[in-house]
């Protein structure tokens, strides 16, 4: 092992917890449901579904303590609206649902982008088409969340890939929103969603800024305030007043709302690598996806093998046998890294070059027909681009996304 | 250093508690790193039921299991279904009372009699899983227990408790007989190579 790959193997350590902190075990919903509370969501209207369902229950029983309101609405279309609604009368808002709820939810998505009202809709992913698969795991919302709704606007969507990544991205969520006053949307999969790990929690609760002028468009007073509010799905002017028959204005008012997310990407974009310093070939991976691909790279590099021998005498006496099918074929000549895409849109185009700079081959493992590899494309266009959709619910496996790399540089198994 | 668990049942049976139980167990009464998993379907009850608990001292990358060093089965058809992705000799426990197998190398807790017996049938997850507490290391009668007690309300963690300590007074029982069962599976091990 190199020294350049031993420092990024340190780099993957988490830092450890400071001991002031709370340390649970809690779903990845239920993550979810303590990061909005503490990040000061004080309003939850929403309607179950696998595999969101923990974050409505939670919600149900913890928002009357910290003094704000849930209400679990007629259906999605409801729920949408009634947080749009919540934060104009200025308390911050969210709403939880899966894929045929956050299909329901589209309008009101683009009545939020119009109005640039911030509001937090969490999508924790499954099977579709239609119901699909309640209770398996897919990212085939990726491009819903980016294009769902009709007409032109961007939006700023997080994959977390942990439990810890939940509970901070939905924190992270909140601040993005009020600072670009835009939807944001976590878009989760059942796989983190249902998953349980320790999160260390934040003590107390956090009140983020309202507006931070420089990025908005048209800056509205929440309701309530002493102030006129004008508040107008059509296109309008700052002062909320109608221009939809003024192509020049309503272009400029188009082009400002994409542009505001759009020219900021440095300060939304978020990307982290791991053993890309010396890498002929990458992987790019969002969501829980990117469990298994940091293991392929670790196996590849053969960093930490799982199946190596127990650092515990305790343990080994009773597994002794079991864990001594090590792997004998050394890849370790096999220059692989990870790019691991924390916000998925808008897309980090910029970071995603500069990271991918030295690699000939980039491979996108994805559960879904492969559909971000085609953007990775877009950017990428100098390099082999290889997705790797898998259908079904099942995540890849470490092996399999082991096999591919293989494939790819064109090593006999 | 990892350790992967699987419980396999239907659904109803607890499988998914069951596996909290055991990766709180490690993760707050241990302080390892610990990820649990599940796969079931959309019935409330009936239908394949399926949860993994990795156990390990450095970060966990990957969540599920593959390979598991501890299985234990509640029911026929789980036991089916994933005895043949245990490790070489792997400790794998079972719910006697609907699972048929004459591998002695197996554990057998006749979980679902026990829980009968009580009469709250429901309590079979926790009988197992007084059984798996002890035999596996590092895993505390205290902790579970404690966990038990914060999860549930009194009435209830007084059943579960109850339950979970018959699967562990058995498991007790099993292993002093240990040494009746190496001779067992040599025995076994003659016979297989006389087929």
């Amino acid at each position: 092992m190199d020294k350049r790959t031993s420092e990024s193997a340190k780099s993957l350590k988490k830092n450890p917890p400071k001991p002031a902190k709370k340390e649970e075990v809690l779903q990845g919903n239920e993550a979810c449901a303590k990061g909005a509370l503490y990040a000061g969501c004080r309003f939850f209207a929403g309607y179950p579904i696998t595999p969101s369902t923990e974050i409505i229950e939670m919600m149900s029983s913890e928002m009357q303590k910290c003094g704000g309101a849930f209400i679990q609405m007629e259906d999605e279309i409801g729920s949408a609206c009634a947080i749009i609604g919540a934060r104009w009368g200025g308390k911050k808002a969210m709403t939880a649902t899966s894929g045929p709820g956050y299909t329901l939810m589209q309008e009101a998505i683009g009545f939020a982008a119009v109005t640039e009202t911030p509001i937090v809709i969490v999508n924790v992913q499954r099977g579709g088409p239609s119901t699909g698969q309640p209770t398996m795991s897919s990212q085939q919302d990726i491009y819903q969340a980016r294009y769902g709704s009709h007409g032109d606007y961007e939006i700023i969507v997080l994959s977390p890939s942990s439990v810890q990544e939940m509970y901070d991205f939905t924190v992270r969520a909140f601040e993005l929103s009020e600072q670009f006053r835009t939807p944001v949307i976590l878009l989760a999969d059942e796989v983190i969603g249902h998953m349980r790990e320790k999160v260390v929690l934040e003590d107390g609760s956090r009140n983020i800024k309202s507006v931070k002028q420089k990025y908005v468009v048209s800056p509205q007073a929440d309701f309530f305030q002493g102030e006129n509010t004008l508040v107008e799905g059509q296109l309008h002017d700052s002062m909320g007043r109608r221009i939809g028959h003024v192509p020049s204005k309503s272009g400029e008012f188009v082009n400002n709302i994409n542009k505001k997310i759009r020219d900021h990407v440095d300060v939304i974009a978020d990307i982290r690598t791991y053993f890309m310093d010396d890498a002929d070939v990458a992987i790019v991976a969002y969501g829980s996806v990117v469990r298994p691909a940091i293991n392929a790279v670790k196996l590849a590099r053969k960093v930490e093998d799982d199946r190596l021998r127990p650092k515990l005498r305790i343990f080994r006496d009773i597994f002794r046998k079991g864990v001594q099918e090590t792997i004998n074929t050394d890849y370790s000549h096999l220059k692989v890294g990870l790019v691991k895409i924390n916000t998925v849109w808008p897309f980090p185009e910029e970071l995603l070059r500069e990271a991918t700079r030295d690699v000939h081959t980039v491979i996108v493992p994805e559960m879904n027909v492969g559909k971000y590899s085609r953007e990775v494309e877009r950017v990428l266009k100098d390099k082999t681009v290889i997705p790797m959709s898998k259908c079904g619910g099942d995540i890849h496996t470490p092996q399999e996304i082991l096999d591919e790399i293989l494939r790819e540089v064109g090593v006999d198994e | 250093m990892r350790i992967n668990v699987r419980f396999a049942g239907a659904g109803g049976q607890g499988v998914i508690l069951a596996s909290v139980l055991l990766a709180e167990g490690y993760g707050l009464g241990e302080n390892y790193n610990i990820s649990q998993t599940q796969s079931y379907g959309p019935e409330a009850r009936g239908g394949a039921c399926k949860a993994e608990v990795v156990i390990s001292d450095d970060d966990i990358d990957y969540m599920k299991v593959d390979t598991a060093d501890v299985f234990i089965a509640l029911n026929q058809e789980g036991f089916d279904r994933y005895r043949d992705t245990v490790k070489k000799n792997a400790v794998v426990l079972v719910n006697s009372t609907l699972v048929e197998t004459d591998d002695p190398g197996y554990y057998k807790i006749a979980a679902t009699e026990i829980a009968e017996e009580m009469g709250k049938p429901f309590a079979v997850n926790m009988v197992m899983l007084g059984a798996l507490t002890k035999v596996l290391p590092k895993l505390h009668y205290g902790t579970i227990e404690e966990e038990i007690r914060k999860k549930f309300s009194a009435s209830i963690a007084g059943i579960n408790l109850e339950a979970f300590s018959k699967g562990y007074n058995t498991m007790e029982q099993q292993l002093k007989n240990e040494k009746n069962k190496k001779v067992e599976k040599s025995w076994h091990k003659t016979a297989k190579k006389l087929n």
